[in-house]
């Protein structure tokens, strides 16, 4: 590591931080001034109080510690460092999605409150747009348990929600963060709330020119005599070009509860995201000559409201999502104007609405109904183009679909040991129907020691073609059918701990898929890509994760979870020319082997917090050949952030330091995409005690 | 609790040893003396993968050489290569999506040097030493470039399309005039002057001429692929038409039949037949007057991408892309239709140049 690296880490490392997030969490000893606090364990869960409504599901929950780490992290940070999902990404800022359970990104849903957010353009969804410190409460739900979320989910879904702040009286929350390469971040949240209302207004704003240095492997540049002759060449360092971004987000919630079983909400976000598109490591154009970049302008509004009463549910939401994309490719044609050489812009408007209800009759049974809609009308504009006849034409699409979804389920818990649920999901998009969706859950309790708890579960599948597949210009596959798949899970969970002193929990999952119909983009002999139904997947694995609570001694604390997923992924098809050495292999861009760990070690107000991950190779052709031009060799990611709060009579301010890539890791994600080195970032948070008592 | 604190700060401590470090091989430069005649197998990748890669065939030995321009330059050939031409020893690999043209040595395969700037480039055309022709997609310009200078020095403006529907593409010099096919969302082939760098002429072929050749009577040969289904520029059966370059004016349209997907358009060395891809392989001698009824050389689950033949055998070549995300198999056939030899190149093997 450079000196220079070296001296700016350790003066990282001495900043006092802490989040203020995770002063909600912690407790003020009465007796211990300002730099003391206890750091509780929490009691381990018993067994006979598992909800009846989790029966057999494989979910994993990430606590607010980990979403609310820092306020540069997105979702896909987040399930990078604490979720067995191989994250695709190149950078800060830059397309990330998900493979879950070996599945292409299309085949993860994702929620907010409800409603199902993948683009239905692309089918997929930019984790990279979802600032963490505006999810309040996130979840997978790996496989066969997203049956009983939505439909569609061949890997599993994301659950994204919202909560209440429970603030009493005005509060306010101001985070700045100052980084690398110019990066700013800012978070400010507003609240106001009493034993009825909660109002709370969030803004996130990111910038950054994202220039940061590299190593360019991939080039030489080379240097020439005066006749034009190569005398020399070396491995230039470049920065990353073309990959600054301006990220706004604002979300807005009410909630108001009437103390007589009735809940409404209101959650209104507003995304005005302006990203350049990073150039290739392979490009040798001038980065002033082109300028290629993406911006998008989001809103997503949803209304709720929840009927309780002790036995029964009911619930409704309604929703609209309106989202304006337009990609831009310009070329400086000499004379310092930018002319556009693709200039394409697409709508998408969501109408959404969903109506859910669960009865309890008595404490063995539960049953429940759900059924949900969303209507999309996109518009696609793709390319300006002169007709034969000389007048001007566009290339794109200008479609609607309604997709429909329901599902009915009845869960039985006969006693505390043993729990069975069925679900049953049918869904429409379009006009086509899918065949009923049947998923099976049962758990059972094999031993009240260590709470050790089995749990299976069976589920049908489908995934409707996207839009894009379907329609889009030159390519769109009106033919396509729909991804079908099964899917089987068995796994074993444990809990133990002492209150006070330790808790160690942890799951282990096998799964089972199989998908038939997988749909694939490939080139034609026209020049364009289009969509067929090719491969046939056999997706299979194992799951697990721990968790460690410990408190070594007085006001020290230490935490520490890891994930380790396991995940052939196995292209099971036909071969689709004699010479076709793709069966049998590992999907591209997809790794075998995924690990993560986190650490907290926790002293009085000081944090200091530790996160690795680990990805195998991943291979880039479908032949799973080696060669030196195409592959991705493993990589391991350090990332370090020490956290320091001070409660004064007047505010709570906390400081953070954090080092990304700890180790100035050369590595890609995916080929040609430079990731930066080591990293800094130093956050500063006050929450002023506005007519709070100490 | 203490000596639980002590041990657990050690275990960090070793565990962080072993966080790092990271699997890397950027490899080193290996030397070539590739004489005689050969084969390159131009392999375009994968778009925005930055896995472009070149291959090298001989056809004497029968051995092949994969990803020789990394492997002799020590870096990568770049994003997506879209052809080839090689002049005096020297080999001119374009490759389009990294706006750069690589003249490399054709016999140990280093790079001489490079010519940047460029805004889509596909195809390079010499007309002398110190002149040659880039066309590009998405500009509505052909670069005039100096190739000892490595260098553009000048550009040709083409009439009725603007940078965002600009496209040329391939190019066929006679006599002092060059012909050139206008494909994306375009119909026409252009007439250029080389001695005044000006069109002076243009023809309506159909839509989207996508490949062109010239015979030995004088005759151009283009395809056009006819667009696409549901293409506001609109869509036709493809068709192979024969152009008279004397005079620039259509002889004869060969139509296609809708759904027809022909590709590679090929000539062989007298420049008396014509190859063009179908699924499989078809031949026509450039005098007939109807297209033939059946291939030479049947698809047979294949997709065919690419295909040449030999100028100075006779063989014909042909490159099979199987999902476009593997090494691409190149079959090698003689001229009569027996199978030769087989070998793998590298992804989307797209594009042939004989030595």
């Amino acid at each position: 590591m450079k000196p220079a690296y070296a001296a700016l880490l350790l003066l990282v490392l001495f900043a006092p931080a802490r989040t203020a997030a995770q002063e909600r969490h912690a407790e003020q000893q009465p007796s211990g001034g300002l730099t003391r606090r206890v750091h509780p364990i929490p009691e381990v869960t018993v067994v006979g109080r598992r909800p009846i409504k989790e029966t057999g599901v494989q979910r994993t929950k990430f606590d607010s510690t980990a979403l609310k780490e820092n306020i540069a992290l997105s979702m896909a940070d987040v399930l990078t460092f604490r979720s067995p999902l191989f994250v695709k990404s190149y950078g800060r800022a830059t397309l990330s999605t998900v493979a879950f359970r070996g599945t292409s990104p299309s085949h993860t849903q994702v929620t907010w409150n409800g409603m199902r957010i993948n683009n239905p353009m692309l089918g997929m969804t930019d984790f990279s747009m979802i600032p963490s410190y505006f999810v309040d409460d996130a979840s997978l739900l790996h496989g066969t348990s997203s049956v009983n979320e939505t439909g569609g989910g061949l890997g599993g879904a994301v659950k994204l929600a919202t909560r209440p702040a429970a603030a009493e009286g005005f509060g306010l929350q101001y985070i700045q963060g100052i980084g690398s390469f110019r990066t700013f971040d800012e978070f400010l949240r507003l609240t106001y709330g009493n034993a009825r209302w909660q109002f709370s207004t969030r803004a996130v704003y990111s910038s950054s020119p994202n220039d940061y240095k590299y190593r360019n492997r991939d080039k030489k540049e080379n240097i020439y005599d005066e006749e034009m002759n190569i005398v020399g060449s070396y491995h230039p360092v470049e920065r990353n070009r073309s990959g600054a971004f301006k990220d706004l987000h604002l979300l807005q919630e009410v909630y108001c509860n009437t103390g007589r079983g009735d809940r409404f909400g209101l959650n209104a976000w507003y995304i005005h995201s302006n990203r350049e598109l990073p150039m290739l490591t392979t490009d040798y154009a001038d980065d002033l000559a082109f300028e290629n970049r993406q911006r998008e302008q989001t809103f997503r509004g949803i209304l709720s409201w929840e009927h309780l009463r002790s036995q029964w549910k009911i619930a409704a939401r309604a929703g609209y999502i309106h989202t304006w994309t337009a990609y831009d490719y310009k070329r400086d044609v000499g004379n310092g104007t930018m002319a556009a050489m693709t200039r394409s812009r697409s709508t998408v408007d969501t109408f959404y609405g969903q109506l859910d209800g669960e009865y309890a009759l008595g404490r063995k049974w539960l049953f429940t109904a759900s059924l949900a809609a969303h209507q999309h009308l996109v518009e696609s504009v793709d390319k300006n183009i002169i007709k034969q006849d000389g007048n001007k034409a566009v290339v794109g699409y200008d479609k609607g679909r309604i997709e429909l979804s329901g599902s009915l389920s009845a869960k039985w818990r006969p006693t505390e040991r043993f729990g069975l649920a069925a679900v049953l999901r049918e869904e429409m998009y379009g006009t086509e129907w899918s065949p009923p969706i049947p998923a099976l859950f049962l758990d059972g309790v094999l031993s009240r020691q260590g709470n050790l708890v089995a749990k299976a579960s069976v589920s049908r599948n489908y995934r409707f073609p996207t839009l894009n597949d379907l329609y889009f210009l030159p390519g769109g596959n009106p033919d396509l059918r729909k991804e079908s798949g099964w899917t089987y899970d068995a796994g074993l969970s444990f809990a133990v701990g002492k209150a006070g002193r330790y808790r160690l929990s942890g799951s282990a999952t096998w799964f089972d898929s199989h998908v038939d119909d997988w749909i694939v983009w490939l080139p034609t002999t026209k020049g364009f890509f289009s969509p067929r139904n090719l491969k046939k997947v056999h997706a299979y694995g194992v799951e697990a994760q721990a968790e460690l609570s410990v408190a070594l001694a007085q006001e020290w604390k230490l935490e520490l979870g890891g994930t380790y997923s396991w995940t052939p992924s196995i292209n099971e098809g036909e071969p689709i020319s004699p010479a076709d050495r793709s069966v049998g292999k590992q999907l591209p861009y997809v790794p075998v082997h995924a690990a993560t760990t986190t650490g907290r070690l926790t002293w009085r107000r000081w944090s200091l917090l530790y996160k690795w991950c680990w990805y195998s190779r991943r291979y880039t052709m479908s032949s799973n050949d080696v060669t030196l031009t195409g592959s991705l060799p493993p990589y391991y990611m350090n990332n370090l952030a020490l956290e320091k709060s001070f409660s004064l009579r007047w505010a709570d301010l906390s400081v953070k330091g954090a080092v990304n890539n700890l180790f100035d890791e050369e590595y890609l994600s995916v080929l040609s995409r430079p990731m930066p080195g080591i990293n800094f970032e130093i956050f500063i948070a006050i929450t002023p005690k506005w007519g709070r008592k100490n | 609790m203490r000596r639980s604190l002590r041990h657990t700060v050690l275990a960090a401590l070793a565990a962080l040893g072993l966080a790092g470090c990271m699997e890397w091989d950027y490899g080193g430069t290996e030397e070539f003396e590739a004489s005689g005649a050969g084969l390159f197998v131009v392999n375009e990748g994968n778009f925005q993968y930055g896995n472009a890669t070149l291959s090298y065939y001989d056809p004497e030995t029968r051995q092949v050489e994969n990803e020789v321009f990394r492997r002799a330059n020590g870096f990568r050939l770049g994003d997506t290569a879209q052809s080839m031409t090689v002049r005096n020893g020297t080999a001119w690999v374009v490759v389009n999506n990294s706006h750069v043209i690589f003249a490399i040595d054709t016999e140990t395969f280093v790079e001489k040097g490079r010519i940047v700037g460029f805004t889509s480039p596909r195809h390079i055309h010499f007309l002398s030493d110190r002149k040659a022709y880039v066309t590009q997609l998405w500009d509505n310009r052909i670069f005039i470039v100096d190739p000892e200078r490595y260098a553009i020095t000048g550009h040709i403006e083409c009439p009725g399309m603007t940078i965002e529907n600009g496209s040329t593409e391939r190019m066929v010099q006679y006599g002092r005039y060059l012909y050139v096919n206008c494909w994306s969302y375009q119909n026409r082939i252009l007439k250029i002057d080389t001695e005044t760098d000006a069109v002076v002429g243009q023809l309506e072929v159909g839509i989207q001429p996508a490949a062109m050749v010239l015979d030995r009577y004088g005759k151009l040969w283009v395809y056009t692929d006819g667009g696409y289904e549901g293409s506001p520029y609109g869509h036709e059966a493809p068709a192979l038409c024969r152009i008279d370059a004397e005079t620039f004016t259509i002889e004869k349209r060969f139509g296609f039949r809708h759904g027809d997907r022909p590709g590679d358009l090929a000539i062989n060395g007298p420049g008396d037949r014509l190859y063009w891809l179908d699924e499989g392989v078809w031949c026509m001698e450039t005098t007939a007057e109807r297209l033939p009824l059946r291939p030479i050389l049947p698809g047979s689950g294949t997709l065919y991408y690419s295909l040449t033949i030999d100028p100075v055998r006779g063989d014909l070549y042909v490159a099979d892309a199987i999902d476009y995300q593997q090494q691409g198999i190149v079959y090698r056939y003689s001229a009569d239709g027996e199978p030769l030899d087989r070998f793998q190149a590298g992804t989307t093997p797209g594009f042939f140049c004989w030595k």
